[in-house]
């Protein structure tokens, strides 16, 4: 078991804001502590991007680092 | 006669550099305040915790942040305990000298604030606590060796503790800029995001009270100190206020209740339906208490407190009610409590429209 740091950018969609950052880190790990850290808006797009900070418990070979899932 | 307490949430996030509660503890009197006027206040160890200095309120439940998010979310009851059962669980890293202090500290809340602490456990292996910032600026942290502060606890709690206070050897850089910002009033504490993470393990693999204080050499004094960061110069360790906060700290009883936790009887818990406010800063509204209570439609005050981030109401898409200072937040919590509408208080009032 190890404990990894992750940032992340997601597309917001509508509908619960914790059950969609959640599931997106559930991806990578079990989320430990996460928050919202910014929310960014896209040129020409009209979905805005929320920035999440959030350190994960993760077991074998987790993900540590940034990801933009725009890019 | 006062209306029955409505049980309020105060979230001050740690590490992003609150003008209050981003220090030693220096949000309690504003706590103290949101107490009285809420008659009861369920707040977290970095509103709470000012080193060597503490206050005991009986109003004030003290619910480390991984507790506090699942009682947010409805996945937790707190259980008002008389006293905790304090286990003390140190950092192998700890040098010899240091951790005789943090001994004798231990034993001075016991004889002198009568506090039940022990056992005492250390870890088998350091703990190689690292430190870090995100990109936001909010400070982060991880753990070299996870698995050695889980088997501590584990021990520990075998042992008999009801809670735990652990103690982790923190890496130092007495002459780093960013402690010269934070003893100057001024900047992030770079400590508290990894000191988040060690309690929130801890509270999440056992399921009882835990809360961190780190193990750190004394500073030089510094003139130019910040009254906010005081409160970590006056001792030789920051444990104090962590036995004092955990020795009556509420249990975390899974929500909804077992069968069996029914037939015991719950009616002195504490049930996450009955919160009646949150109170945060404006600009940090994206932590996973305050937007569990926002989408279960809790009231979410918001308080003008600065910090780096700047995750508002208009950011998310939330409706708050927006006050200036915590004294205006307890006015808003007051209202609330006597079921006063807040909108009425304001000016102007718009005239009723029909739908």
């Amino acid at each position: 078991m190890k404990l990894v740091p992750l940032e992340l950018r997601l597309p917001r969609r509508s509908g619960s804001l914790r059950a969609q950052v959640e599931a997106a880190l559930l991806v990578h790990g079990r989320p430990l502590r996460w928050a919202i850290t910014g929310v960014e808006s896209q040129a020409g797009q009209p979905a805005e991007l929320l920035c999440v900070e959030a350190v994960l418990i993760a077991h074998g070979d987790g993900v540590a680092g940034s990801e933009d899932p725009s890019a | 006669m006062s209306a029955a307490p409505l049980p309020t949430l105060l979230v001050i996030p740690t590490g992003i550099g609150c003008a209050i509660g981003g220090y030693a503890g220096d949000a309690l009197p504003s706590a103290r305040l949101l107490a009285a006027a809420s008659g009861c206040l369920i707040t977290h160890p970095n509103v709470m915790n000012g080193a060597a200095l503490y206050w005991s309120d009986p109003r004030i439940h003290y619910v480390e942040g991984w507790g506090l998010d699942r009682f947010a979310a409805g996945a937790l009851a707190l259980r008002p305990v008389r006293r905790q059962r304090v286990g003390l669980l140190l950092d192998a890293g700890i040098e010899e000298e240091l951790r005789l202090r943090h001994l004798q500290v231990a034993d001075g809340c016991r004889a002198t604030l009568g506090l039940e602490i022990g056992p005492v456990v250390s870890t088998d292996v350091p703990l190689d606590v690292s430190l870090e910032l995100g990109s936001s600026g909010a400070s982060w942290g991880r753990l070299g060796r996870p698995d050695a502060l889980l088997r501590a606890g584990e021990r520990l709690r075998a042992a008999g503790a009801t809670a735990i206070a652990v103690v982790a050897r923190f890496p130092e850089d007495p002459e780093s800029e960013a402690l010269a910002a934070y003893r100057g009033g001024s900047g992030v504490d770079v400590l508290a995001g990894a000191e988040a993470v060690i309690s929130h393990l801890l509270c999440d693999h056992l399921g009882i009270p835990c809360a961190h204080a780190p193990a750190l050499s004394p500073l030089p004094p510094n003139p130019a100190l910040d009254p906010r960061a005081a409160g970590e110069e006056l001792g030789t360790t920051f444990l104090p206020c962590v036995l004092v906060g955990l020795s009556r700290a509420p249990d975390l009883l899974a929500w909804p209740p077992s069968p069996a936790a029914v037939t015991a009887g719950v009616g002195e818990w504490l049930r996450p339906e009955a919160i009646g406010a949150v109170v945060t800063p404006a600009g940090a509204l994206g932590g996973a208490a305050v937007l569990a209570c926002a989408e279960r439609g809790v009231p979410v005050i918001t308080v003008a407190n600065p910090c780096v981030l700047q995750v508002s109401a208009e950011a998310l898409g939330l409706e708050v009610l927006a006050a200036s200072s915590y004294a205006e937040a307890a006015g808003l919590v007051l209202a609330l409590r006597e079921g006063i509408a807040p909108a009425s208080l304001a000016r102007p009032l718009p005239s009723l429209l029909a739908v």
